[in-house]
């Protein structure tokens, strides 16, 4: 008979041969090790060449590109700091905004009330759009001529129109605006699921001691709610390091580079300028910095493979 | 009364807000019905007075770019990624979560840790490796590279190890093969999960922007894509531009709307929109 196959209850079943996992697992890992490991080294090699499509030689350079974004005066290291710092200020503005208007409308729809369901697919759904429909729809709203946002601020509030995609500063408005429209449901829909959790009995409890319905919110459920707020954080400060769609459709990443993110920048500088060496050192830098936060999502994602394992 | 008074202000509150996320959604569709000379006449039309199919026929036979072409790319490309991105991820999840064998834990937190390389690191050298396989500007470009992630194997190997064991130990005393458990009791356990992962990667493939604009160009650019270089053609023609899209948005909403369970939660299992 079957020998093979036994039952182990904790950790799981023998099947066939001891081959047979690798059989399932390895349609997964021929394309996992081609296409997303592979890459990862082949990148290193890159970025320490000097690789040109139109050459047959490939120079060996060393951390040469690495250097050039540290030493003062070239290209590289003006722009890749500069468009990094515009990064940066993207996240600091767009990451409370998208984080605490999430929660507030999570609040707002997590109560039973008419049209709850509505509601939450209304503010859910730009989040199906793909950037560049939410970046041409932003550009449009924010035109310098006959933009709605121009038309409401001169016709119904009877002020001055501003140059919204051409001036210094302003340009941010819409890429943080439409960010927000696109990306805050998807928050709230993390929250919503979490808010679900807290037991009611906490707030019957407020309730009965009088509690109102803000002191209700700020005592229970946001503390309650801190370890969600974390998740929540990382993964919004992830996506908005992010940044390129927005920037390239809706500013071009104008005027003068000030709306440029610095993936916007590294891919002008690969597909652009044809220095794909460059913009792959630039890419390893970047992704460093990124670093710190993606071994905070990834500390949580592991503790949740954990929790449910045992 | 003081109760029902703050819910019609909760109401009243929620009912602003959802106007203001619909206005530019109607603001697209309003002026994709406006000609030319309208969309950009002061004071502004609420309502598109004169209203034409004229900027919709011009971008659907537009000379610059087949809108019928990318549509049809997206949903071969999106449909055949989200087919085996499934396949592959299942196959793989099923061994992580129910057999026993040596290397389990380590492969399973050598995939895991991939979700800590940021897309842009790999942008450049899979690009290079896309010219080397001759691959761009074809289908495979599109299908292949992200088939094979962490994300999908880590949801469906916790679904996997959320369901009882019971079934699939009294069948292996029965002698059915592996394949036999996986797809007679793990794989109609699942569908929930499945489908989930489905439309999730679906969606993640059709809207994927960075590297079709990369790799793709054009009659074999996808839909986003697309609709991009329209924008550049068209700069201030905002009728044929809202026309285009809104033929790209359309669909989506549609689909949202008919998904829209399974949409969110693979959303919120994932917590990345790329």
């Amino acid at each position: 008979m079957r020998r093979e196959q036994r039952v182990n209850r904790k950790a799981g079943v023998n099947f066939e041969r001891s081959w047979t996992p690798w059989l399932y697992l390895l349609p997964h890992a021929l394309f996992f090790l081609g296409f997303i490991i592979f890459p990862l080294f082949f990148g290193v090699y890159i970025s320490m060449v000097r690789w040109d499509p139109l050459r047959d030689t490939i120079p060996f350079v060393g951390a040469e590109h690495y250097w050039e974004l540290f030493s003062k005066g070239t290209p590289q290291n003006e722009f890749f700091w500069k468009t990094l710092a515009n990064t940066l200020g993207f996240v600091a503005v767009s990451v409370p905004l998208l984080v605490g208007s999430a929660l507030g409308l999570a609040n707002l729809v997590y109560k039973p009330i008419r049209g709850r369901n509505f509601f939450r697919a209304v503010f859910f759904l730009p989040g199906v759009l793909s950037v560049s429909v939410i970046s041409i729809l932003w550009r449009w709203m924010f035109a310098n001529q006959a933009g709605l946002i121009n038309v409401v601020l001169t016709e119904v509030l009877g002020g001055t129109a501003v140059a919204w995609l051409t001036t210094e500063g302003a340009a941010w408005v819409p890429i943080v605006l439409g960010t927000l429209w696109w990306s805050v449901g998807f928050n709230m829909t993390i929250y919503l699921a979490a808010i679900g959790n807290i037991s009611r009995s906490l707030y019957e409890a407020a309730e009965m001691d009088g509690a109102g319905s803000w002191a209700q919110f700020t005592k229970i459920t946001v503390p309650m709610l801190s370890q969600t707020t974390l998740f929540v954080t990382v993964t919004t400060v992830l996506g908005s390091f992010q940044l390129f769609g927005q920037s390239l459709l809706i500013t071009g990443g104008g005027p003068t580079r000030s709306t440029q993110s610095v993936i916007m920048y590294i891919t002008e500088e690969a597909f652009g300028n044809n220095q794909y060496s460059s913009a792959a050192a630039m890419a390893f830098v970047f992704g460093l910095i990124m670093l710190v936060f993606t071994a905070v999502q990834f500390w949580l994602n592991a503790r949740d493979a954990k929790r449910v394992r045992l | 009364m003081k109760k029902s008074a703050r819910q019609l202000l909760r109401f009243s509150v929620l009912i602003f807000f959802a106007l203001v996320f619909l206005l530019p959604i109607y603001w697209m569709l309003n002026t994709s019905f406006k000609p030319e000379s309208d969309t950009l006449a002061r004071p502004v039309q609420w309502w598109p007075y004169r209203p034409t199919l004229g900027n919709f026929l011009e971008v659907l036979t537009s000379p610059d770019g087949n809108l019928l072409r990318w549509l049809w790319n997206s949903v071969f490309t999106a449909t055949m990624y989200a087919g085996f991105h499934l396949l592959f991820c299942a196959l793989a999840a099923f061994p992580l979560a129910r057999m026993k064998f040596r290397g389990r834990e380590l492969w399973f937190w050598f995939i895991l840790s991939s979700m800590m390389i940021p897309g842009v690191v790999t942008l450049i050298p899979s690009y290079i490796l896309m010219i080397r396989l001759e691959w761009i500007d074809t289908y495979n470009a599109m299908i292949w590279p992200g088939v094979s992630d962490a994300f999908g194997v880590f949801l469906l190997r916790q679904f996997f190890l959320g369901i009882p064991r019971e079934l699939e130990e009294a069948a292996v005393m029965d002698g059915a093969s592996s394949l036999k458990v996986f797809l007679r009791i793990l794989v109609p356990m699942s569908v929930p999960a499945l489908v989930t992962l489905l439309v999730f990667s679906f969606m993640a493939c059709w809207n994927n922007y960075t590297w079709p604009l990369f790799v793709m160009h054009g009659d074999m650019q996808t839909l986003p894509v697309g609709i991009s270089s329209f924008s550049s053609r068209y700069n201030t023609d905002y009728g044929k531009l809202m026309a285009a899209t809104a033929l790209t948005a359309i669909p989506v909403i549609i689909a949202y709307v008919l998904a829209q369970r399974h949409l969110e939660r693979g959303m919120s299992l994932s917590g990345s929109k790329e």
